[in-house]
């Protein structure tokens, strides 16, 4: 059972914050799902490679160039703010 | 002109046969649109300049005498979470409302190459989180069949558009079913490609084991004709494989493909009307000489609970670059008073405003499978499984070389219907994620041709082929398709 205690520290990890008022049901959809998910201990599991990925390709490499075509001040004008050709950010401290 | 019988192969050879111009095509759908998508709102933005451009610069093409790729002139809608340069992309999100793209997808790239024109975004679940696009910041897209109902999702504005006879062909997404589950719902053909056959390069990622980007058309036949326009080995994403990876195939040998029947998949949760589609197509099948066999997939009951570990594991890392001050932010945020650094108050206020229910409640799961001390029961198990689900299709390939399934358990149901319940909302891909867990190939199929207003609601069937073996999936398509 998760409790509101764990939310929390989940949404602290995850640099979110919570609205408040739709906790208790978030709690409740996330038990239930996570109940759902105990189905998997009865997966008999012993010596199975886990399959980490969709892909069965390795070691993909290519030449350490920079071909993609971006517009630099295209790539520029997308940023939220920016001021003659320089990206601004809020300040942070 | 009616523009509800043409299939981009009509359309192309029309085209060239000077039957119409491309301009006047584009000119009569945006008018189109613009009266009937008020009620569907399968788009969110329409980029008609720019379609009017294309669409003259093909009509002079063909006046000079040029030859034209079969993609010439053809109208198409993207979903919103692939890249147009210089268009939104807001992947049905709040946290990129204003994000302007600066580059374009590979297929994009690629379809603008053939000459195809873009009508506009389409609507869809925030992030393609959802199976009925009623999850999108934007509002509910309606289905064409019956405008109580969902088209399904995430990529249900895509769906809509093309079941609305607003565009020829339509891109979209599926990391668990969000290409087929709104095909079968809107009545229309979907297909997502093996895992790697498409570049993600330029998508919004979701689940990158699992996203892959597939198109919508009115035909298997159209529907192959846009796979062969955006396959392909990209640089730009190291998961694609080159084009002569895929195997072709001749008529002869599609009609001794054979078809297996998975146990598991033909449960009694089905409802009436499905249940009586997928036979029909079977019944159809079996006319045409196809040979049928009952198989097992023993793990497909884990896949939902493999998918929903696994899935939401990757979108809290892929979501982790909307900082709240890359592509969007809210302004003024003031300094906090709880002891969090201004960037941590950034970060807290606009993911916490912007992102919707359902993508915090999988981002929320995500952070806490990963966790330590829940990591091994959770994501570990979970990517065990993964392989097993892989090993179970392995294993049925050795005995038939296509498997046949439903789609979905039910036809489009009704808007707020299961948006109070995730897990309800959840089941309604179990059977198309087992094909995102295993990287296949997959393809959602028209039982036969509905008609909108009447009493039916679409049902669809699921061709599932080997790895890199669509032509197969396509094959018995087009052979369904001429009954």
């Amino acid at each position: 059972m998760l409790k509101k205690k764990d939310l929390e520290k989940l949404a602290e990890l995850a640099r979110m914050d919570l609205d408040g008022k739709g906790e208790e049901k978030l709690l409740k959809d996330l038990d239930k799902i996570l109940d759902y998910f105990g189905e998997l201990k009865e997966a008999n599991t012993e010596g199975i490679v886990p399959m980490a990925g969709g892909t069965a390709s390795e070691n993909i490499f290519r030449e350490d160039s920079a071909d993609l075509n971006v517009d630099k001040n295209k790539a520029i004008e997308a940023f939220p703010e920016n001021s003659g050709g320089y990206l601004k950010v809020p300040p942070v401290f | 002109m009616h523009f509800n019988d043409i299939t981009i192969k009509s359309f192309h050879d029309s085209l060239k046969n000077g039957e119409f111009k491309a301009f006047e095509v584009v000119r009569e759908l945006f008018d189109k649109i613009k009266k009937e998508d008020v009620k569907i709102h399968s788009f969110l933005t329409l980029l008609e300049e720019e379609a009017v451009e294309q669409a003259e610069r093909v009509d002079l093409d063909l006046a000079s005498g040029k030859d034209i790729s079969i993609l010439s002139g053809v109208p198409l809608a993207i979903k919103d979470n692939m890249l147009i340069e210089g268009s939104r992309a807001t992947a049905g999100s709040r946290i990129l409302e204003n994000y302007v793209s600066s580059y374009d997808a590979t297929v994009v790239g690629k379809l603008k190459k053939e000459g195809a024109i873009f009508l506009g975004k389409t609507n869809m679940d925030e992030f393609a989180m959802g199976s009925s696009t009623e999850n999108s910041a934007f509002g509910v897209t309606r289905n064409p069949y019956d405008p109580e109902r969902v088209p399904g999702g995430s990529s249900g504005g895509s769906a809509a558009a093309i079941a609305a006879n607003f565009a020829l062909g339509a891109f979209g997404s599926d990391t668990g079913g969000s290409i087929r589950e709104p095909a079968a719902f809107c009545g229309v053909v979907g297909f997502k490609p093996t895992y790697g056959s498409v570049s993600r390069f330029g998508l919004i990622a979701m689940a990158s084991s699992l996203d892959q980007i597939g198109p919508f058309a009115k035909t298997v036949e159209d529907a192959e004709i846009l796979f062969d326009a955006i396959r392909g080995v990209d640089p730009f994403d190291a998961t694609s494989v080159k084009k002569d990876f895929f195997p072709e195939n001749d008529l002869k040998k599609i009609k001794e493909l054979r078809i297996g029947l998975p146990k598991e998949y033909f449960i009694d949760g089905l409802s009436a009307d499905v249940k009586n589609g997928v036979e029909e197509a079977i019944a159809k099948l079996k006319t045409l000489g196809f040979k049928f066999k009952e198989i097992s997939l023993p793990h497909t009951k884990y896949a939902l609970s493999v998918y929903y570990i696994i899935m939401p594991a990757e979108v809290s890392a892929n979501l982790a670059r909307f900082d709240g001050i890359r592509y969007d932010r809210i302004k003024d945020i003031s300094k906090s008073k709880n002891g969090r650094s201004m960037l941590q108050e950034i970060y807290f206020k606009n993911r916490g405003e912007r992102f919707g229910a359902e993508v915090r409640r999988r981002i929320l799961l995500g952070a806490f499978v990963l966790s330590a001390g829940y990591y091994d029961a959770y994501y570990a198990k979970a990517q065990k499984v993964r392989r097993l689900v892989r090993n179970d299709f392995d294993e049925a390939f050795k005995k038939v070389d296509v498997i046949l399934t439903p789609v979905t358990a039910t036809s489009a149901f009704k808007i707020g219907e299961k948006a109070d319940d995730p897990l309800a909302m959840y089941l309604s891909d179990i059977f198309t994620i087992p094909v995102n867990l295993a990287g296949l190939p997959g393809i959602s199929i028209p039982v036969k041709k509905y008609e909108i207003g009447g009493k039916e609601l679409p049902v669809g069937f699921q061709l599932i082929g080997k790895h890199f073996r669509e032509a197969d999936i396509f094959g018995i398509g087009k052979q369904y398709e001429k009954i």
